[in-house]
């Protein structure tokens, strides 16, 4: 083996102890994200479930990155995306490392992408949280470094690479199937550029293509075929996975609207609508600004268009995930742009600085601009986690930084601890859309009744014929209306069948359990 | 006769004086008659030599039904009668009745007197009749050899069995066994007959699109470079033997001899045989009817069964003068440059590569739909599949044409098996447990896709019926193939040559199960697949169906043939076509193994194009 790649692989395996050091360490002290507790709840199903477990292996989503936490979950279910973060962070890092060793020798590019890594608090949240932040960017860098290589080789190797990412960065985040749209008009200017034509101007190309039959019949099947190569593997991959949803689930977007495939749907809703409540409430990610705030996060991109800047394919390319960005800011209005839309850019400028920065001209300043926006980006990624408007990223950073026990998720275990201590044979229903933190907090999934069983139906109608106990969200619950057993639910089941009794056995805030009499 | 024949060829004008002095110095060099030379190297054309000789009063004798002593036929051999154009037949009247093309051959006048201590009686005949007669009346023991050798020299690679013993035990007992289970536990049985199927599927689909990618990477990769090329000297170029086995291809013939003439090459070291079966007259008159010079020799295969390509070949390898050695088909167009990149490409690699592979593709792709399938399916083989092999070392199925041999290595494997109907698939994993390996070369052979869909089927059905005679009979011993292979090469033999008949096979069945899930009810169905298998199944069904689609689109796209991208689509219908003919051809494994389907050519309304490379 090389003796540089052998450091590398060295770096990785430390960089990687490290971010599961910490991974733990948060774990240990209370730190859990909804996405993360998703993960460990579908784990359990999938590993110790009865029942039809189908929809939830095939639907459950993001479902590259469960399958990433399924991996690491045969021990420890709730540690299982953590250890799937951390490593694929670490590998997030061997991939970029590795790009950069083959491109040039100097350690300098090697030491920025280490102190970013190791320090960089949103990198730091990727690799630690347990969140599928690291799949999507590992899928990014891929896809953008393989368009960028395409544009210099032309092959189909490239694109067709380039294309499988995609695919994977759809089912990482379906949010970036959007981002084919921006690669519309790109495609076209590829097309273009690479005919062969005496004009140079863009303009005159598509003007003499257009006016030409056999240059214009070139164009268009050209075009055409490019447009096939990226786009068709999304495409088909998302219209086959929505016929799947159509014949499994009766949904077409069963994985993007229910509660039971994705953990988007009440986590994005609920933290909208607690972070609007307050009267103060006021988000520049609302502004027209997001692309400033993004060049604040990351002036790094600043260098990255800058080192480009002979080249248009590049640029627009670079250009397109801020179109790309901006429309999530209209499409999704309700739902804040996470820390994962911003690190997208940070991937972005260090792939364009492995690619070129090692070229320019002046190293010097080079390596004094790119000192200078580290430290920067260092205090940014700090600055906009602290102040982010989603409570799990500021609570990432304030665990970490004051080392302090979090309590977010006491209450779900409590309620988890108390169900451990009831009788085996004792089954207990309850509605995972709401309740998957509790699940993942328990220790016996075969005792639970859950919606993705035959039985669930039969049992939330006739509650006595196959529970032992039901738990209820309180009106406290913000999620109280995202579910049936609510408090509605109790009146509703006296009176379809008065013999039912209930007796409550054990209350929190958000829950109540019931003993069905 | 006053004047030679070569003088004669001179004086009326049909050959150049410094041609003259070339051939006799290529005739000496290559101990061939003057005749030979300027009829096989193109530097006169069989009419015009006709017409000479009919000029200068010499009549061609029909010669067919000549009586012919066996105690005279012995005293010569079949190289120096079809070196000469001659062949004595019997004594009569105290003279030897010798068959002529050149009357003036002196050498081979004297050589009658020799051998028999009798004057020659000449009859002056057509060379083609001179040289069918020759092969027939002396080539009994060159076709038992051409058939036998490889069967006397290494049993266990030959075809001739189809099935061992210890394989139709194993075929039965699994038979058996499956029945028995299925009686007692018919539920239980079918589980696991779709798991060993949909896992099968799983890592074919997925070894298939690793292969591609691998494959693909190697995209800008030239074997051989222009600025290499352009030192390839002539005067460094060995001699090339290209085999053209024909049946019945009367119109394809003068396509053939054209094409071959945009060859880059010397002609002087070009050594082309046209194998011609004993009983296809047509092509044999279709080449005597040829008006323009061709460089190539005729070599007549004997009659003897079984009646394949490979047997034809073996019978022509016999007659191969030349270092390298090549199949062409009769409908192949290769790229004008072809042979001097392979000799280039020879000369740089080590000398345990004895193959080099050209790409094949089709020059009639937009004819019609078949056409157009058949052309994505092999821009993948060729472009993306076979590098694939290559770049991880596992065995190379060689395609059928287009396929450069090391002569002396080719004859240390024992040539092709002729009762292997895809004996080039067969030789590439023979070469490979030698310790031999097969190189792939930057350039394109265009044949003709069949556009037809009943040739099509037969076509395709024998080259499924040949990888299944492959399989079975590498995997005889499967220890001992690990062993020659190693583990890398035999997993590749059986998801590529292996897994290729059983997909096909499989495909309608699941096609089926799949349609009755989708219109009949589908809780019975759910009794046969476990929650997991049905996942892997319907992963299978449509990321499986997506992936092939898509290597399809990049081998074209990489090509350029945009406007073949969407048909790609239509891949799903193409296959069952194949699995049909993997039916057809699993009939004939069975009754007729060694039966070669023959592939008509020239159905095609497309012309082909000389692929001059500038």
């Amino acid at each position: 083996m090389h003796k540089r790649t052998l450091y590398l692989i060295i770096l990785t395996l430390l960089l990687a102890a490290y971010y599961l050091f910490l991974g733990i360490y948060l774990h240990n002290i209370g730190y859990h994200n909804q996405e993360s507790l998703f993960y460990a709840e579908k784990n359990k199903i999938l590993f110790e479930g009865i029942g039809n477990r189908l929809k939830v292996m095939g639907l459950t989503s993001p479902i590259l990155p469960f399958y990433g936490s399924t991996i690491f979950s045969y021990k420890n279910f709730l540690l299982g995306p953590v250890f799937a973060s951390a490593i694929g962070t670490a590998i997030l890092f061997f991939i970029m490392a590795r790009t950069l060793t083959k491109r040039s020798h100097d350690d300098y590019y090697m030491l920025i992408l280490l102190i970013l890594f190791a320090l960089h608090p949103g990198l730091l949240y990727t690799a630690c949280s347990g969140k599928s932040i690291y799949l999507v960017l590992i899928c990014l860098f891929q896809f953008f470094y393989h368009i960028l290589r395409y544009y210099k080789s032309n092959t189909t190797f490239h694109v067709s690479i380039a294309s499988i990412f995609l695919v994977v960065l759809v089912f990482c985040d379906y949010k970036f199937i959007w981002l084919t749209l921006f690669f519309i008009p790109l495609v076209l200017f590829i097309a273009t550029q690479s005919m062969n034509l005496s004009e140079t101007e863009t303009v005159f190309r598509l003007v003499q293509s257009f006016n030409t039959p056999a240059l214009r019949r070139k164009l268009i099947n050209k075009t055409f075929a490019i447009y096939i190569i990226i786009f068709l593997l999304p495409l088909a991959s998302i219209a086959i996975f929505k016929m799947l949803n159509l014949t499994h689930a009766n949904d077409l977007d069963y994985f993007l609207d229910s509660p039971y495939a994705t953990w988007t749907v009440l986590a994005d809703r609920l933290g909208f609508e607690q972070a609007t409540s307050f009267a103060h409430y006021q988000s520049s990610q609302i502004s027209p600004l997001v692309t400033a705030s993004i060049a604040l996060y990351c002036p790094m991109i600043i260098i990255a268009i800058y080192l480009f800047r002979h080249n248009t394919y590049q640029i627009l390319t670079i250009a397109a995930p801020f179109g790309f960005v901006e429309f999530l800011q209209i499409k999704y209005d309700k739902i804040f742009l996470s820390q994962e839309y911003f690190l997208i850019f940070l991937i972005l400028s260090l792939l364009c600085v492995v690619f070129r920065g090692h070229r320019h001209e002046n190293q010097r300043m080079m390596k004094t601009l790119l000192t200078a926006t580290v430290i920067v980006q260092l205090f940014a990624g700090f600055f906009f986690l602290k102040n982010s408007f989603i409570d799990e990223e500021r609570e990432f950073i304030t665990t970490l930084i004051h080392s302090s026990p979090n309590n977010g998720q006491v209450e779900n275990k409590e309620m988890a601890s108390f169900l451990d201590t009831l009788p085996n044979d004792q089954q207990i229903m309850m509605d995972d859309a709401v309740a998957y933190p509790v699940i993942a907090f328990t220790h016996h999934v075969q005792r639970l009744t859950l919606p993705y069983q035959e039985t669930y139906l039969s049992a939330s109608e006739a509650p006595e014929h196959y529970v032992n106990y039901i738990l209820i969200a309180t009106d406290r619950n913000p999620l109280t209306g995202y579910t049936q057993l609510n408090n509605k639910y109790l009146p509703a089941i006296h009176k379809s069948d008065s013999n039912v009794n209930l007796q409550k056995v054990y209350e929190t805030d958000n829950w109540v359990l019931y003993k069905v009499l | 006769m006053t004047i030679s024949v070569p003088e004669l060829l001179v004086r009326d004008g049909f050959l150049a004086r410094t041609d003259r002095e070339k051939i006799e110095a290529l005739a000496i060099a290559t101990e061939q008659s003057f005749i030979k030379v300027a009829l096989g190297q193109g530097y006169i054309s069989r009419k015009n030599y006709g017409r000479s000789l009919n000029n200068a009063g010499y009549e061609f004798q029909p010669v067919r039904d000549e009586a012919f002593d066996v105690d005279v036929l012995k005293h010569i051999t079949l190289i120096f009668a079809d070196a000469h154009m001659a062949l004595p037949l019997r004594i009569e009247n105290g003279k030897v009745v010798t068959l002529m093309a050149d009357p003036s051959d002196r050498l081979f006048v004297d050589f009658v007197k020799m051998t028999y201590n009798l004057d020659a009686e000449i009859v002056v005949a057509d060379d083609l009749e001179i040289t069918r007669l020759s092969h027939i009346l002396l080539g009994g023991e060159y076709v038992k050899s051409a058939v036998f050798d490889l069967l006397n020299k290494d049993p266990n690679s030959s075809a001739l069995t189809t099935f061992t013993n210890p394989q139709l035990i194993i075929f039965f007992l699994l038979l058996a066994l499956f029945a028995v289970g299925a009686v007692l536990h018919f539920k239980a049985v079918m589980v696991i007959v779709n798991i060993i199927m949909s896992v099968f599927f799983l890592v074919a689909i997925i070894f298939k699109l690793f292969l591609a990618l691998v494959g693909s990477r190697f995209e800008l990769y030239q074997a051989v470079t222009k600025h290499e090329l352009a030192h390839a000297h002539n005067d460094q170029m060995p001699v090339y033997t290209i085999l053209l086995p024909v049946y019945k291809e009367d119109k394809l013939i003068k396509k053939l001899i054209w094409n071959l003439q945009s060859i880059d090459y010397p002609r002087e070291k070009l050594d082309v045989k046209l194998l011609i079966e004993e009983g296809d007259d047509q092509t044999l008159n279709a080449v005597r009817n040829l008006d323009f010079p061709g460089v190539f020799d005729v070599v007549i295969v004997p009659y003897h069964q079984p009646k394949t390509k490979p047997k034809a070949c073996n019978y022509g390898l016999r007659f191969a003068r030349g270092k390298y050695l090549t199949i062409y088909d009769a409908e192949d167009v290769p790229d004008s440059d072809q042979l001097k990149k392979v000799v280039t490409l020879f000369n740089k690699l080590p000398e345990q590569y004895i193959c080099v592979q050209s790409a094949l593709n089709y020059f009639n792709r937009n004819e019609n739909f078949l056409t157009r399938m058949f052309t994505l399916e092999y821009s993948f083989w060729f472009d993306y599949m076979l590098p694939g092999l290559d770049t991880l070392d596992i065995p190379i199925p060689l395609g059928g044409t287009s396929n450069h041999f090391k002569l002396d290595a080719l004859l240390e494997l024992g040539a092709w098996d002729p009762f292997n109907v895809t004996e080039d698939a067969d030789l590439g994993v023979r070469a490979y447990a030698k310790g031999y390996k097969v190189a792939l070369v930057n350039s394109t052979t265009y044949e003709e896709a069949n556009n037809e869909p009943i040739n099509w089927i037969r076509q395709r059905s024998r080259w499924i019926k040949g990888y299944m005679q492959t399989y079975l009979v590498h995997m005889r011993n499967p220890a001992r193939l690990i062993r020659k292979i190693g583990i890398r090469g035999f997993l590749g033999f059986n998801f590529f040559v292996g897994a290729t008949p059983i997909t096909f096979l499989f495909y309608p069945i699941l096609l089926i199960i799949f349609l009755i899930y989708v219109i009949f009810d589908i809780s019975s169905i759910k009794l046969l697949f476990p929650d997991w298998v049905l996942f892997v199944s319907i992963f299978n069904l449509m990321v499986g169906n997506i992936l092939m689609i898509y290597v399809n689109m990049m081998a074209v796209f990489k090509r350029r043939f945009y406007e073949l991208i969407l048909f790609a689509i239509a891949n799903p219908i193409y296959w069952l076509l194949h699995s049909a003919a993997a039916y057809m051809g699993l009939y004939q494994l069975v009754v007729k193994p060694f039966y070669w389907e023959k592939t008509n050519h020239g159905l095609s309304k497309v012309n082909s194009a000389t692929n001059v490379i500038k």
